[in-house]
């Protein structure tokens, strides 16, 4: 589906936070390769849906109004069995009302447990004077502490996608550091770019994160992406 | 900008006719006496009958109207209180006037319901009439070439001119560049001060600045940005053309609410803000004494695109350590030299009280002009060196101002036969040379194309943050 026909969607059910399997379908449409993720609604189809993307798989809950999923044990890593999604369903079902009892819940998404890589974050907001920002860092929590992350104005050009990527401090570890496995740059920069042109081109998109994208040496795909239209 | 209004602001900035309406005893008629080196014609627009007999003992013509004034006039300087603006305003349309400053303050700066209105009023009145109103709560125009002032202590003498335009949202910032830069050996083109800017804004100066003629360097004093998108397309535009140095004022909490009380600027995030600079292509800076230096490095050096390996020549043996320090710290290199070249210093270098490693130092072997020219020969021609960097020491040959201009000849011409980089700094400290011969050393080598720096510390800063500024161009 196109990015406008699933935000003209979301918009009519009148949301303006889009679902992580909303929000991959956009990227997917972008162009930025995601994990393949599917929309579950019950318990069964969620072991369906695992048996055909292939073991191991992730679960996560899908819920407008549950915006930090790990937090309130919305998240199942590593399922290698039906037995593992079943158990893992129940536990997201409890844990997510337990935190928030008049959540919205659509289901749970069901995706392919990727290879794990370098972690990196994508982001883009809008400051109030210079429009859309586009925000670029490493993951994990000390990089979070460091507030090791460059920025950038969108549009960018193929020279400011190189340089943000180049000045986190933490760079060395995308270009291998110690036995890491190097990051593909031109599949960051290439990320970059494109979301770039997606929000000059998409004024009502409010803010978006891909994170984490996992950085191989081939390649880079997001893991987890999050939308937010304009109100 | 379209190309009337750039052409009537082309005028205001280089005016042949000037108009200070309101000028006061009470403030020493200060627009007049402060222009009373202005090249063109000046003229006083008041009504007072107070304050017009002090105006014609200045021996300026006044008029009770500018309606009155018997030709074009270009730049309008308008000191009248705020509630007597919208009428100057309404003149300065009818009479076609080039731009005009309004000194007067008391709009949104102040913060009140009636400031905000007045400003309003102004602003609708100046954009109906395309009149380039400068201001208001600023200063106005300096420009050195016509000697039109806006403080008296802009110089206006030749070597005054040049070709650094400073656009500055504050006038005391705008005055201070003007008697720094002048100290400091730079030559200006123009300076605006802008104030609140409620019709040209920074992105406008840096339009027109980035297609002025006079103007090599842009350097800017800013607090806030009306229309951040327009901002940064036109500096991306204007750094293509040229060098901009930008100075942002207020970029913590603190200082941004005081940027607020005084030109009424919002905030901008400083994170953002650096973001903007680098992938503009603009250079960064902090501070009058940072943009000064970073204006020196950009308009005189040759250029330096990556860290360079140094050959650094001192006076004495702490000196020699300090110069090291400081560039090293910044990331240049202070290379070992080749062999040939010691080869050749240790031939006639004195080693007692001296060195020649590199840096090169002791006084005693800098005494003969033929020695320094043989010692700048070597570390021109050592494969090792990438550029040089030589101490302005103030001892010795240097005491009288015959041996001082010898000296800067022999570097002069040393530098025009070279193809290195050379810049020259003085070690630490102030008031080792008296101002007006620190400035005409300045001067002199700068013409040379040799930039000269106050300290080692602030010659390193420069280099590094010329380094940063090609890299992130490449």
């Amino acid at each position: 589906m196109k990015a406008k026909e699933i935000f003209d969607q979301v918009k009519a059910s009148g949301r303006t936070l889009l679902t992580e399997v909303e929000s991959k379908e956009v990227l997917q449409d972008i162009g930025i390769p995601a994990t393949t993720t599917l929309l579950a609604k019950s318990k069964e189809e969620a072991q369906s849906l695992a048996g055909k993307i292939g073991y191991p798989v992730v679960l996560k809950i899908v819920s407008p109004d549950v915006v930090h999923k790990s937090d309130t044990g919305g998240v199942k890593l590593g399922l290698k069995t039906p037995e593992d999604v079943s158990q893992a369903y129940d536990e997201i079902m409890s844990s997510t009302k337990a935190h928030n009892a008049k959540a919205n819940i659509f289901g749970v998404s069901v995706q392919k447990m990727a290879k794990s890589g370098t972690e990196v974050i994508v982001g883009m907001y809008k400051d109030a004077q210079f429009g859309p920002v586009l925000m670029f860092g490493l993951g994990g929590i000390l990089v979070e502490v460091l507030k090791d992350v460059s920025f950038r104005i969108v549009p960018l050009t193929s020279r400011d996608a190189k340089q943000m990527i180049r000045e986190i401090k933490a760079y060395p570890v995308l270009e291998g550091f110690r036995g890491i496995e190097p990051a593909n740059l031109p599949a960051l920069e290439e990320t970059l770019l494109k979301l770039s042109s997606f929000v000059e081109e998409h004024e009502e998109v409010k803010e978006m994160d891909l994170n984490p994208i996992f950085a191989y040496k081939d390649g880079a795909i997001a893991v987890d992406a999050r939308i937010v239209l304009e109100s | 900008m379209e190309k009337e209004a750039r052409e009537k602001l082309n005028r205001a900035l280089s005016p042949r006719t000037v108009a200070v309406v309101g000028a006061k005893k009470d403030s020493n008629y200060s627009w007049l006496v402060n222009n009373k080196d202005f090249r063109g014609k000046l003229y006083s627009v008041q009504i007072d009958p107070n304050e017009i007999p002090g105006i014609l003992e200045l021996g300026v013509e006044n008029f009770p109207s500018l309606m009155d004034i018997p030709e074009e006039v270009d730049y309008v300087i308008c000191a009248v209180p705020r509630n007597v603006s919208p009428y100057i305003v309404a003149d300065c349309i009818k009479k076609g006037v080039g731009g005009v400053t309004l000194f007067t303050s008391g709009f949104a700066e102040t913060g009140t319901e009636d400031g905000r209105q007045f400003q309003e009023r102004i602003t609708l009145m100046a954009r109906e009439g395309k009149l380039n109103l400068v201001g208001p709560n600023c200063m106005g125009i300096y420009n050195p070439r016509v000697g039109l002032k806006f403080s008296a202590e802009q110089p206006h003498s030749e070597d005054a001119f040049g070709g650094v335009a400073f656009v500055s949202q504050s006038g005391s910032q705008g005055s201070g560049f003007s008697t720094e830069a002048y100290n400091q050996g730079i030559g200006v083109s123009k300076v605006v001060s802008f104030g609140n800017g409620i019709l040209l804004d920074a992105t406008d100066y840096l339009e027109f600045f980035a297609d002025d003629p006079e103007t090599e360097i842009i350097a800017m004093y800013i607090e806030g940005i009306k229309d951040g998108r327009r901002f940064f397309q036109n500096l991306k535009a204007a750094v293509a053309k040229k060098p901009v140095v930008i100075w942002k004022g207020g970029v913590t909490e603190e200082s941004s609410r005081a940027a607020n009380s005084h030109t009424a600027s919002l905030a901008i995030s400083s994170t953002i803000w650096d973001a903007l600079l680098r992938q503009c292509g603009a250079m960064n800076v902090h501070g009058l004494d940072e943009t000064i230096d970073a204006v020196k490095a950009l308009l005189f050096s040759r250029p330096i695109k990556s860290y360079p390996r140094l050959g650094l020549t001192a006076v004495a043996g702490g000196h020699s350590v300090e110069i090291s320090d400081c560039f090293s710290l910044q990331g240049c290199k202070v290379p070992r030299l080749s062999s040939e070249s010691y080869e050749q210093l240790s031939s006639f270098y004195s080693v007692v009280g001296g060195s020649f490693q590199n840096p090169i130092e002791g006084g005693g072997n800098w005494a003969k002009e033929e020695n320094v020219t043989t010692i700048l020969n070597i570390l021109e021609n050592d494969p090792n060196v990438d550029a040089l960097v030589m101490e302005l020491g103030t001892a010795g040959v240097q005491r009288t101002h015959e041996g001082l201009m010898q000296r800067i000849q022999t570097l002069k011409d040393f530098y025009s036969s070279s193809k290195k980089p050379f810049w020259a700094a003085q070690a630490g400290g102030t008031q080792r040379v008296p101002t007006e011969l620190a400035r005409e050393v300045s001067h002199e080598l700068q013409k040379g194309g040799i930039p000269v720096f106050p300290n080692f510390v602030r010659a390193a800063a420069a280099m590094k943050k010329l380094v940063e500024y090609n890299r992130a161009r490449e």
